[in-house]
């Protein structure tokens, strides 16, 4: 028990002779509800269920093959400031000196003052965008029919991160760029890549507007390869300064806020490119990254440490990547081989990942049927470690151990105490929970929050809880205190270690 | 020696509902404030991560080297701002408080800090710096590793305290379980029903009786555990505290207050995280490192204040890193790329206050950086070894010559 940090996260055992080969065992409620988990945001009783009565490959088609989300709101409104102007441009305002030198205006100078409040104001206004953005993209993960495409959404913006409301990204910025991980979730990822090249918000984000031929800028170059798409040690330093003169021109026009080829400021000499020498673009980079063997292996890794377990072993990698390789990157067959694979629904593959916050929050309101995301979720995300379209640097979340400190599991705990009072949103499933004893009940509460992931110890103490021991005040489970306990037994049955676990 | 009852009582008291119980078997046979070989029980170190790759060229200012100025034509800062220490360095402006603490001699500038192989990835770097390992990668930090070697009982749930929203890999470690405090406010269980649903609580985070296996199980169900005792135990060890002057309204402001609190309580803490940051600064670099360095500086001065008021400035010992130094030449953004060595500063009324090492030369840069003059290991072994008297070894998987401002 005093084991903070083994060396591995990797599940022990060994892997199954053939891991990407169809599983053919049972299927049942517990595995349905697995899929449902790693493929989406988890599923509510009915989903479970739904998933559980047809065939393991009738309930992967039904994420895979991705339906029409045209119900949905497509992007979240709109703010501008109030003379009309979006918040996106460059403010038409004149910079303040004083502001600039970080002092505070003079008090009598009424034209400074008036800037510094406009400024206000916006920053305001800005930040309003953001909870708008943030909120919007919650709920649609809670109320989207395509929930692996949306959590492949989410994958690639842990990847291919940037951040709202930073380095000038404001306004549906960071929301196009989502749109753009949407469009190619199950597509082509190197078709993506160069689609990111070109995205305002990263340009934005890792300073490549602003790479220029007398003065490169490597920031974008550095991470493309180091975060996106090879890792570490597979290129030199000389490789990022090189790729950093090839993006040098890729930048946006500030008037229209789109894509822009400055051809002045490219450097168009000879760049050698992990051997390839010519007068290489940025395209070009991109496309001698996703020739290297590096490549299909990264996404493979990537893949395998989101969806099926932490640290996988090489071989499991190497396969995934040779049917990355094989597709050339269209990503479909190689997600779906793998949600059918023996691997995935391996006993070492169950609870093998630790829910992320947005899984745990987005997954508990549609296990209890809250129909639509709380804003105050932003701020319990917050405090678990996690709000989407703000990674805490270039790199994402780590995820895995990284999720699990006092203080997160706190946040965690405290948001399921917070769900089981508010009485308006949890009724629903309350009521269905009825039982006629406190057995039958902590059994129920078990199965439908934990897939009956419980130890017979557990559901020994939960049944003691719900029947008043300790309290012998308030006596046995009765029609009197029922909801109460029920209740206080649900927030305990979250709290317990398997609902962290994903 | 009151409070110390206190706490293990607290435990005790709580370790009856729990089924595995190795964490409590040797509860009451050790002293919650074991004597550290070396006699150095009380002291305690303060982590501060300057995060994002601190531009050292900008913070220690190389005001005598003419390269300097050629190599920063925007960025250079003129010599008459600087706060000279001698002809050839200085601070940056917005260092003042500090730089009175230096005239002082409570503080000491080790120059050109860096690593054999430096790395320009932030990720990689700040791993290294963390892990002490720039050759291969370990899962536990320097901080962890002295944690887990110095002989302290797992059952004091603060041996080593992260305030940070994230446990650094600094403060990972094997034995020792080390909580991470974003702050105190709000940290703690919300729900209190009743005492029979703290009971059950107890009980069942602890479930690893579970019909599956999981590699995150026991990590779970530890951290859930500590996470509970150690927020209803901590409020209440430093309640006695009553911190003394101002602190500037900031994170890091928050955090060193917080910090002195429990040095104030002590609670057996040895080495507490803070962090401060971001000074990724590839664009615009002026306005943003500005007021980091003077937030840093100001939170540092309060810290040292209050803790000099308590009688407590010669038990703590603060350092400074960053992953790395910023490129020499600045770039065409105003601002600098990723770099190699910088300055770190260590901090403490316990220390030989001045300048160590040399300056980096500015004629031969490495690619364009410059490179280090001292292994930032032999910083580390100066204070395992001369601060808190364990050997440095073995934490640090090889020997680094310590320097001279302690012992």
């Amino acid at each position: 028990m005093t084991v903070s940090a083994p060396s591995t996260f990797r599940p022990p055992g060994s892997l199954p002779t053939e891991p990407l080969a169809a599983y053919a065992g049972p299927w049942n409620a517990r595995l349905a509800a697995h899929l449902l988990r790693r493929a989406g945001f988890g599923g509510s009783p009915a989903e479970i269920a739904r998933a559980a009565g047809a065939p393991m490959n009738a309930a992967v088609d039904a994420l895979v093959h991705v339906p029409a989300t045209d119900s949905l709101p497509a992007a979240p409104a709109l703010i501008d400031d109030a003379e009309g102007r979006p918040l996106t441009a460059t403010p038409a305002l004149p910079e303040a000196p004083a502001m600039m030198a970080g002092a505070s205006p003079a008090p009598d100078d009424a034209a400074t003052s008036a800037i510094v409040e406009l400024r206000k104001q916006r920053n305001m206004l800005r930040r309003e965008q953001d909870r708008a953005n943030v909120t919007w993209w919650l709920d649609r993960m809670l109320a989207t029919p395509a929930p692996l495409q949306e959590k492949l959404t989410l994958f690639l913006h842990g990847t291919f991160t940037s951040s709202d409301n930073q380095k000038g990204i404001y306004g549906l910025e960071i929301v196009d760029q989502n749109a753009l991980f949407r469009r190619y979730a199950l597509g082509n990822w190197r078709e993506l890549t160069h689609g990111v090249a070109r995205d305002v918000a990263m340009l934005k984000y890792l300073d490549n507007a602003r790479n220029v031929k007398a003065h490169p800028n490597e920031n974008f170059a550095r991470e493309l390869m180091e975060l996106f798409t090879l890792g570490i040690g597979n290129y030199s330093e000389n490789d990022v300064r090189e790729s950093a003169r090839a993006f040098t021109g890729y930048t946006f026009r500030r008037r229209t806020g789109e894509f822009f080829f400055n051809a002045a400021q490219h450097d168009d000499g000879a760049k050698t490119f992990l051997g390839r020498t010519g007068n290489l673009t940025g395209d070009d980079v991109i496309d001698i990254i996703y020739a290297q063997p590096a490549a299909p292996k990264y996404v493979a890794r990537r893949l395998l440490e989101f969806f099926v377990y932490s640290d996988p072993e090489p071989q499991l990698v190497d396969e995934l990547a040779a049917l990355i390789r094989k597709n050339d990157f269209n990503m479909a067959p190689a997600i779906s081989t793998l949600l059918r694979s023996n691997v995935f629904y391996s006993e070492r593959s169950y609870r093998a990942l630790v829910k992320s916050p947005v899984e745990f929050v987005i997954g508990s309101y549609k296990l209890f049927g809250v129909p639509q995301v709380n804003p105050d979720a932003i701020a319990v995300l917050r405090r678990m470690g996690q709000v989407p379209f703000h990674p805490p640097n270039v790199k994402g979340w780590d995820g895995g151990v990284q999720w699990l400190n006092t203080q997160t599991l706190l946040a965690r705990e405290n948001f399921a105490s917070g769900l089981m009072v508010a009485a308006m949103q949890t009724d629903n499933f309350l009521r269905a929970a009825s039982a006629a004893n406190a057995t039958e009940l902590a059994r129920s509460l078990a199965q439908t929050i934990l897939q009956g992931d419980a130890s017979p110890a557990s559901l020994a103490n939960l049944e003691a809880f719900l029947d008043g021991h300790g309290t012998s005040a308030n006596g046995a489970l009765s029609g009197e205190n029922y909801e109460e306990r029920l209740r206080g037994a649900a927030y305990l049955t979250m709290a317990m270690p398997a609902y962290q676990l994903c | 020696m009151q409070r110390s009852r206190f706490l293990i009582g607290a435990l005790a008291g709580l370790s009856v509902a729990a089924t595995a119980d190795d964490l409590f078997g040797a509860a009451l046979a050790q002293p919650i404030l074991p004597n550290l070989p070396g006699g150095s029980d009380e002291r305690v170190l303060v982590v501060v991560n300057l995060q994002g790759g601190n531009d050292g060229l900008n913070t220690i200012v190389p005001h005598g080297m003419p390269q300097y100025y050629r190599y920063r034509p925007t960025l250079g800062i003129a010599p008459n701002d600087v706060l000279h220490i001698d002809g050839t360095i200085g601070m940056n402006p917005q260092l003042a408080s500090l730089k009175g603490m230096f005239d002082k001699g409570q503080v000491a500038i080790v120059q050109g800090a860096g690593y054999p192989g430096p790395d320009h990835s932030h990720f990689r770097s700040t791993e290294i710096w963390q892990t002490a390992e720039p050759s291969k990668y370990v899962s536990t930090g320097w901080v962890g590793r002295f944690l887990d070697e110095a002989g302290l009982p797992p059952t004091n749930l603060f041996n080593g305290v992260a305030l940070a929203p994230v446990l650094p890999a600094v403060m990972t470690a094997h034995r020792i379980d080390v909580p991470a405090i974003a702050q105190l406010q709000g940290y703690g269980l919300s729900s209190d029903r009743n005492a029979s649903e703290r009971a059950a609580f107890a009980t069942l985070v602890r479930d690893d009786r579970v019909p599956f296996s999981s590699p995150y199980l026991a990590t779970v169900a530890t951290i859930e555990d500590h996470a509970q005792k150690g927020s209803e135990e901590l409020p209440k060890l430093l309640a006695g505290y009553a911190p003394s002057g101002t602190y500037p309204a900031t994170p890091l402001g928050r955090s060193l207050a917080l910090a002195a609190q429990i040095v104030g309580s002590r609670l057996g803490t040895r080495v507490i995280y803070v962090q401060h940051g971001s000074f990724d600064t590839h664009a615009a670099q002026k306005p943003t490192q500005d007021r980091l360095l003077r937030e840093l500086s100001d939170a540092l001065k309060a810290f040292y204040d209050d803790l000099a008021a308590h009688g407590n400035d010669r038990r703590v010992l603060t350092m400074t890193f960053s992953e790395f130094g910023r490129r020499v030449a600045e770039n065409g953004s105003r601002g600098t790329d990723h770099g190699e060595a910088a300055p770190m500063f260590l901090i403490g009324g316990g220390i030989k206050g001045g300048v160590y090492g040399s300056h980096p030369s500015l004629d031969q840069l490495d690619n364009g950086d410059v490179t280090y003059t001292v292994d930032f290991r032999s910083v580390y072994a100066t204070i395992i070894e001369k601060w808190f008297g364990r050997p440095a070894d073995g934490i640090l998987a090889g020997s680094f010559p310590a320097l001279t401002m302690l012992g």
